[in-house]
């Protein structure tokens, strides 16, 4: 598929999809031994931590295709206009420390991440258990509960008394100590024990020493950021390259300077996203002006991403801009590099802009990373509005509605999405059957260890 | 380090598959292919005058899917056709209206956008598109063995096993949460409802009851029985067939009763009727893993490993009972004695016993070990002493071998290949080739 621009994603994926499409696993996978992961994040972080996966579960899970699929519910039902949802819990499910599953445990725990959140995260008015079912009710129809109810940010968990995280999932915590988390399996299970006794998460990590670690065998299974993609290649490391999972992204706050709308567009139209293509990330991902990937929603390109710095200029006008200041979400320092980058494509529109060396609460502009764990064309859009803090009201999968949406949310000119880009992890020899999950997750509980038991 | 390895089909395989079904239309008439477009094009030609209206217009047409060139053109064509029967009639070179249509494709299938521009107003719609469906053409496995599709669907089918009563063939199919059994349909023709291939039509289905979680590698057997049609092993769970005139039941329940490894074998072999000592042996299976425990019952006085799989063997003694290790070892019990078996380092953890009318009569068939670098395999070995000789070469499968099971007569196996992008399980019936 040719997109504009972008040529490579296809061109390197496609020999990656084709090797792991031939290699399936034909010796059973053994049972036995320690998963060693290392990251630079934290393990518990939302929505994507590595811990988050192992331990909990969520109500339902989406298919490759983006459709809900039965997890801890194994039905449901929209009544009342999509208003009202029933949810079927599974039965004989227990956490891991033996208290069983009921629909007043899911409630309690649903409740208990809106509280958390914050008022208006939730699509929901109203969670309660009844029976064996639980039942949400919102003013609003949400089409597409079946398919947010399987993010993380929905995940069924308990606390104990020592705060530990507690939940159905197919690893049990047991303990933290000198950066490492330590997890073992769950033998009860709901969805069959994990293959690897136990999973070791060591926590923030660089790149360099994970590759090192890996190098000599100390890691299964490391990072690598997509801007080092070419290099890991080069260096004939085991690669597993997901499909676009973070969207890189400016934020314009429409005030101050950028308080008119043709400001912002001015600062839209400067930005250079073939710069950070080709230069920060070493073409890896897509070029984009949309908030969901191509492959996605397949009206990507109906969003122009071509930079016009004359008509930034002009709508930017003459004047003499005071000092903007730019902020990062992320201290790498390849997102520094991006941000600097940013900083000379608006100041060459005319912009006196400043890059804070850490992200600060209230600024003009912050370039942010935004992972997509969605794969629901309605769904995903929903999240990423959520995290913009822009509130959708179209679900499903009606393509011209969402484009609809999006586009009334971008001519704002408050978002300027530039890159998706890929997750990639590098694994070991010895890790059979790991893959990774449709937001660029390592599945690490249908992994398994050669010389295992 | 190699490269990317085990990791399953992304999205780019869905495209992948598209461009398959993109091949085949390709492979169609023009007049064929043109029509495929037919509707489509008409729908998207409406809801462009919808909002253009009538009149002259520039229309523009590009492709970002995985269509192939060669469609383009036709689809153009069709759509200024369906757009001139509502008066918009495109080729207007100075017209102030131009229509934008890109044929793109999203992860539901093809996605036709139309934009059509007015001065600086644009407004667009779209539509999606079927390309074809999800499957592909491509062609069945390249086995070793004179094979046959038996069937094919996206559910997990752990075994398959054709039952006769009187003239009533069944194919019963044992699925982890359920058995399903189909009948020859009379036109020997697959019905819409039935799974693909084989001419079977769907009859009955039973559900598995369990109390207790499966392993992730899910395994499960369908063995004859002598006062029943069929008993279901699973992990934790036994199933009995029983045959009540046109129809079957089922009943299932939990069990940790050990399961029948005396495979059809050493059932039909004269003077060597189950196992090496003539009584027929079962094996404890963990419910919890994806192997036997190693304890057999009523066994053999000795201690064995944790096995994969194991099956009765004619020897030049009697039968013995080959066993395919945990730790990738083949062991074979003979005259009370466990002996180690060499050259089978390329098999894979399961393995079918097979009588044919070639070489020596009894061969095995055994899936690739993985230690290949690209794709599973079928592959026939002889056991000769106490060595396993290939005896045909090693022939490639697309997909994963993810079970071996000998058929009720022991002249063939049954072979359960998974495929991705689409998943979907096959079910081969396959049997040892004569050259």
């Amino acid at each position: 598929m040719v997109r504009r621009f972008v040529i490579s994603p296809c061109v390197l994926w496609l020999p990656l999809a084709c090797l792991t499409l031939s290699a399936a696993a034909r010796t059973r996978p053994h049972y036995g031994g320690t998963l060693r992961i290392e990251t630079q994040g934290d393990p518990w972080q939302m929505p994507d931590g590595i811990a988050r996966r192992l331990v909990l579960d969520t109500l339902t899970t989406v298919s490759d295709a983006g459709s809900a699929q039965p997890a801890l519910a194994v039905r449901w039902e929209s009544q009342n206009a999509a208003h009202r949802w029933e949810f079927w819990i599974r039965a004989g499910v227990h956490f891991q420390d033996g208290e069983p599953l009921t629909s007043d445990a899911v409630a309690a725990a649903l409740t208990d991440v809106c509280s958390r959140a914050g008022a208006g995260t939730c699509p929901w008015r109203t969670v309660r258990g009844v029976g064996s079912s639980v039942v949400f009710t919102s003013d609003s129809p949400v089409a597409d509960l079946p398919e947010m109810l399987a993010q993380t940010e929905f995940a069924i968990a308990r606390q104990d008394v020592k705060t530990a995280v507690i939940g159905t999932g197919p690893f049990r915590v047991t303990g933290y100590t000198n950066g490492a988390l330590t997890l073992a399996a769950n033998d009860d299970c709901w969805s069959g024990r994990p293959f690897a006794d136990a999973v070791e998460v060591r926590t923030r990590r660089t790149v360099r020493d994970q590759w090192l670690d890996l190098s000599v065998g100390r890691a299964d299974v490391v990072e690598v950021p997509p801007e080092l993609l070419r290099q890991a290649q080069q260096q004939r490391m085991n690669l597993l390259v997901s499909r676009p999972a973070d969207l890189l992204a400016l934020t314009i706050a429409p005030s101050g300077p950028f308080a008119s709308r043709e400001m912002r567009q001015a600062a839209t139209l400067a930005v250079d996203r073939m710069a950070l293509y080709n230069v920060i990330f070493q073409k890896q991902g897509e070029v984009t002006a949309s908030l969901l990937p191509a492959e996605l929603s397949g009206y990507a390109f109906l969003f122009p991403s071509d930079r016009d710095l004359d008509r930034a200029r002009a709508l930017r006008g003459g004047a003499t801009s005071p000092p903007i200041m730019l902020s990062v979400s992320d201290t790498s320092a390849t997102m520094q590099l991006a941000a600097q980058r940013l900083a000379l494509n608006l100041h060459e529109a005319g912009f006196n802009l400043q890059v804070a060396t850490a992200s600060r609460p209230t600024v003009a502009l912050e370039l942010q990373k935004v992972h997509l764990e969605a794969t629901d064309q309605g769904a995903a859009l929903d999240e990423m509005l959520a995290h913009f803090g822009e509130n959708g009201s179209v679900t499903g999968t009606d393509a011209a509605a969402l484009w609809q949406e999006e586009r009334g949310v971008l001519d704002k000119e408050t978002i300027v999405p530039l890159l998706w880009l890929p997750r990639a992890w590098a694994v070991g020899e010895r890790v059979r059957d790991l893959h990774l999950l449709s937001d660029g997750e390592p599945d690490l509980s249908d992994a398994s260890l050669e010389g295992g038991k | 380090m190699q490269n990317a390895r085990y990791n399953p089909p992304q999205r780019i395989m869905v495209k992948m598959c598209w461009a398959v079904v993109v091949a085949a239309l390709a492979c169609l008439t023009p007049a064929a292919r043109a029509a495929t477009w037919e509707q489509p094009a008409a729908e998207l030609a409406k809801q462009i005058a919808a909002l253009s209206g009538p009149g002259a217009v520039k229309l523009t047409i590009r492709n970002e899917s995985v269509l192939a060139a060669v469609e383009v053109p036709a689809i153009q064509r069709l759509i200024e056709r369906d757009l001139r029967g509502f008066g918009v009639v495109a080729g207007g070179k100075d017209s102030a209206t131009l229509i934008r249509v890109t044929l793109s494709e999203n992860l539901q299938g093809g996605l036709w956008v139309a934009e059509v521009v007015e001065g600086t107003e644009t407004r667009v719609t779209m539509l999606r598109v079927n390309l074809g469906g999800a499957t592909s053409a491509s062609g069945p496995p390249n086995l070793v063995v004179q094979r046959a599709l038996m069937i094919t669907q996206s559910d997990p089918v752990l075994d398959a096993q054709i039952f006769t009563v009187g003239t009533l063939a069944r194919l019963v199919v044992l699925e982890p949460e359920q058995i399903v059994t189909y009948v020859r349909s009379s036109a020997g023709l697959a019905f819409a409802s039935a799974p693909a291939g084989g001419g079977w039509v769907e009859d009955q289905h039973f559900a598995i009851a369990h109390t207790r979680p499966y392993p992730r590698d899910m395994r499960g057997e369908l063995v004859p029985a002598q006062d029943h049609l069929f008993d279901a092993y699973l992990p934790g769970v036994q199933c009995a067939g029983t045959n009540t005139g046109a129809q079957i039941a089922v009943t299932c329940a939990d069990s940790d009763d050990p399961w029948p490894v005396s495979g059809p074998i050493g059932n039909q072999v004269a003077g060597s009727v189950g196992g090496p000592s003539g009584v027929p042996q079962r094996a404890f299976y963990n419910a919890m893993r994806d192997f036997f425990t190693g304890v057999l019952a009523p066994g053999y006085g000795m201690d064995l490993p944790p096995f994969y799989q194991a099956s009765d063997t004619p020897r030049p003694t009697g039968t013995g009972l080959l066993l395919n290790t945990v730790d990738g070892r083949l062991l074979l019990i003979e005259n009370n004695t466990l002996k180690p078996i060499a050259g089978a380092s390329d098999w894979g953890s399961d393995f079918a016993i097979l009588r044919s009318e070639c070489g020596s009569g009894v061969q095995v068939l055994v899936s690739g070990s993985g230690a290949a670098a690209v794709g599973d395999s079928l592959r026939v070995y002889e056991v000769v002493g106490r060595e396993a000789v290939a005896v045909s070469p090693p022939l490639p499968v697309e997909g994963a071998v993810t079970a071996i099971h000998a058929n009720n007569n022991g002249t063939g196996a049954t072979v359960i290949v998974r495929r991705d992008a689409p998943l979907r399980y096959e079910v081969w019936n396959g049997s040892a080739l004569c050259h």
